[in-house]
């Protein structure tokens, strides 16, 4: 009896030691969390893109973690926070402590993001930023390497750039006025919603439009969330603006794309609205989006790598619509993090950012390469040019999203010129034409 | 030797004649005992981080009461005194001040925020004063993003240095200051000072008439609030290591308002135990995120419609009955009176 009493014993001892033990040597998984505003298109966004990078790189076999397959794992936490910045760091740390993530993916409002990266930095996780632009997030990185070492920019590239994008677009457009319609003499309109964030870029703007031998014709700042922006048209129909240069990311963009073109402003409009990034922007301006350009990221039918027709049409077939940026997180894990476990052999942070900062890879958006400031630290931020990172300038062509910039553009006058596969030309809405042809 | 031997038992009279006998005092009790004795059992450090956060929510929704529940200055903006609060610890902070100079000194200057406010308030009431203090948290906000080499912009600062690099320290700093702050607010209202906040709410006219300077008591109000709502942002900003622009956001100010009804108006208690309830739900509702903030209402809208004046004082109303001759609470059972020994029946 005593004999079979002490063997009850021993194997439950044995049972709870293998309960225990398991995971501990028996870890066959990588967990990513995914951190967004998941009730956001943003956070949809960033969920999105990890299921596709999960689900391509498991049905393959899994990573190779120094000769050992590990399958992906995705963890989802809902940041919040567009509405709570608290939230949203209570999301970072249930990721750490209790889900236990090696890794993190996304992010989005800035105030949110430098609040997380602190969290995160603090138990030594690399996080891929997808979705804040703002340069503070990768400057502390070279401020502080010790500390934010673990902290890379997966998504967009800098707001610098962003702005320097946009500008180019402007340049661009402006060229295509001139020579079709022969206009010596372009007039710009900046319409940027009134919101704190687009104060500076209209400063810059007011700066560097002349520069660029334009003239500004006038600033207008509508509400972020106007319905009704028809007298700011007619204001910018009677300054003679050829060029509207907009800088949207609410829902004013929708309105004041709809109205100009019930209006038909002979005006064209280039910069940024963020609601003509979305595939749903045609049915809310009822068609009258039609000609309006925007920067982006994805379009369906361009190709900035050969990656990138292939994850934009397994996205489209997946979700439904085109990929946007936070949909970088697919980027992140499948070409930068998954690339580095695998040569370095292993899942240690430390290990891993030395071979993530120095490695170039090939992504859908371009190629990625970390890039050093100018006193040679590591800033752990996209390289932005050509050969790297770009964007898309795209236009609304009855119904599609087309693809229109970078069109022979050339970063220097010796450059090569770049055209994107898939990029057709930009075309002048008809009754700009009709109002300035000679 | 004898001295320690007579404040002994002192503690054990005053804990058996007047802690012991009623139900809502063992809880407040063993709260302040399980907050202190909490990391001894618990090494989670989510949890704790929870509990870090709660407990300075606890402080801010603790002075919103203590300016509107008792003197009935209603006061829609109290972020500002919050964000005021983080932004004057972060901005001392930054130019090398540490934390514990930095928080005391950032709640002054919420107090003087809180003359800022107070005074073109004094002439206003009701909807005209809610209305009018809302608009202030948001002309902070214009004032940060116009200064962004000092405030940080839509950035805010960030950088600054922990309460402590240990958690269960970071943990005992801000349970204890929630402690004392709540204490001494539920004290100021017990005092000659809170009778005075409580009758400019109920009767203004009748207090000036009494000879009292509302005036200054309102502004006294303002000031005592602001300056433990600075203490919040304070210790806010330095374990979230960030001021930002959302410390000063509308949803902070109206938060707080809902912990606030939601808890009970007017007893201090209230709000804080509102806090502890709320924000762990909060926590717990993450498990359906598509519905978390749906669930929320629901339970918020739920009480008020059955317990409009709050959760703790309906349930304290449950436990415990007022002395119908000398108005001290008893426990629901009792026949007679503790003190007066009048018929509770």
């Amino acid at each position: 009896m005593k004999t079979v009493r002490s063997l009850i014993i021993i194997s439950l001892v044995c049972v709870l030691a293998l309960a225990v033990g398991v995971p501990a040597w028996g870890k066959d998984t990588i967990k990513i969390g995914v951190i967004g505003p998941m009730q956001f298109v943003q956070g949809k966004g960033h969920w999105n893109g990890a299921v596709m990078a999960m689900e391509e790189i498991n049905a393959a076999g899994g990573v190779n973690v120094g000769g050992k397959k590990m399958k992906i794992e995705l963890v989802q936490a809902d940041s919040n926070e567009f509405l709570n910045v608290t939230d949203a760091t209570n999301a970072m740390e249930l990721l750490m402590t209790r889900h236990r993530v090696d890794f993190v993916v996304g992010g989005f409002r800035t105030e949110a993001v430098l609040a997380m990266q602190d969290i995160a930095m603090e138990y030594e996780k690399i996080f891929f930023g997808a979705g804040a632009a703002h340069p503070e997030l990768c400057l502390r990185v070279a401020q502080d390497y010790d500390t934010y070492k673990y902290f890379f920019r997966a998504a967009p590239f800098n707001s610098n750039f962003l702005v320097r994008t946009s500008f180019l677009h402007l340049q661009f457009v402006a060229g295509i006025l001139k020579s079709q319609l022969d206009l010596p003499n372009i007039k710009v309109a900046i319409v940027a919603e009134k919101a704190m964030w687009a104060d500076p870029m209209v400063t810059a703007s007011e700066g560097v439009i002349p520069k660029f031998g334009m003239e500004v014709a006038g600033v207008w700042r509508p509400s972020p969330v106007a319905t009704d922006v028809t007298a700011e048209l007619s204001a910018i129909q009677r300054s003679g603006a050829h060029v509207i240069f907009t800088i949207f990311s609410s829902s004013v963009g929708i309105p004041f794309a709809r109205q100009a073109g019930e209006l038909k402003i002979p005006a064209v409009q280039v910069g940024i609205n963020v609601e003509a990034q979305k595939d749903g922007f045609w049915e809310a301006t009822q068609g009258q989006g039609n000609y309006i350009f925007t920067l982006n990221t994805y379009a369906r039918g361009v190709e900035q790598t050969e990656l990138t027709l292939p994850f934009v049409n397994k996205y489209v077939e997946r979700f439904g619509e085109t990929p946007t940026y936070t949909a970088d997180t697919y980027s992140a894990i499948r070409y930068s993090l998954v690339p580095a476990i695998e040569n370095a052999g292993t899942l240690d942070s430390d290990k891993l950012v030395e071979v993530i900062r120095d490695q170039v890879v090939k992504t859908p958006t371009g190629t990625i390469k970390y890039m050093k400031d100018e006193q040679g630290r590591y800033l752990h931020e996209l390289t932005w040019g050509p050969g790297y990172l770009l964007g898309l300038g795209v236009q609304w062509q009855d119904g599609k999203m087309a693809g229109v910039w970078p069109n022979k553009w050339k970063a220097a006058p010796e450059a090569p010129e770049i055209t994107y596969k898939g990029i057709v030309d930009y075309k002048i809405p008809p009754w700009v034409v009709e109002a300035y042809k000679k | 030797m004898n001295l320690l031997r007579y404040y002994l038992r002192k503690v054990f009279t005053v804990l058996r004649n007047e802690v012991l006998v009623l139900p809502s005092r063992i809880v407040v009790l063993l709260f302040f005992l399980s907050m202190l004795l909490i990391p001894l059992v618990v090494d989670d450090p989510y949890f704790i981080r929870i509990l870090v956060l709660t407990s300075i929510f606890a402080i801010f929704a603790a002075s919103w009461d203590l300016l509107s529940g008792f003197t009935g200055q209603i006061n829609f903006g109290h972020a500002l005194f919050f964000g005021v609060g983080a932004y004057g610890s972060a901005i001392m902070n930054q130019h090398g001040l540490p934390h514990w100079a930095t928080i005391p000194l950032g709640a002054l200057v919420a107090v003087a925020a809180g003359l800022v406010v107070g005074v073109p308030c004094l002439r206003l009431r009701g909807t005209y004063l809610a209305l009018t203090t809302l608009a202030f948290p948001i002309i902070l906000l214009g004032i940060v993003f116009a200064f962004p080499g000092l405030t940080g912009g839509e950035l805010g600062i960030s950088g600054l240095t922990r309460l402590s690099t240990s958690r269960t320290v970071t943990y005992y700093i801000v349970v204890v200051i929630m402690l004392l702050s709540c204490a001494a607010m539920w004290k100021i209202t017990d005092s000659k000072i809170g009778i005075i906040f409580h009758a400019i709410r109920e009767d203004e006219l009748a207090v000036k008439a009494a000879g009292i300077n509302t005036t200054l008591y309102k502004l006294l109000a303002f000031c005592l609030s602001g300056f433990f709502a600075g203490i919040a942002g304070g210790l806010y900003a330095h374990f979230m290591r960030i001021a930002g622009p959302s410390t000063l956001e509308v949803q902070m100010s109206f938060q707080v308002v809902i912990y606030s009804v939601f808890g009970g108006i007017a007893t201090i208690w209230g709000p804080v135990g509102a806090v502890f309830i709320l924000v762990p739900l909060m926590e717990f509702f993450r498990l359906w995120p598509e519905f978390r903030t749906l669930m929320f209402a629901f339970v918020v809208i739920l009480i008020l419609l059955y317990m409009p004046g709050g959760l703790l004082p309906w349930i304290r109303n449950k436990v415990e009955e007022e002395c119908p001759r000398c108005k001290i609470r008893n426990l629901v059972t009792r026949r007679v009176c503790r003190v007066c020994a009048a018929d509770m029946r």
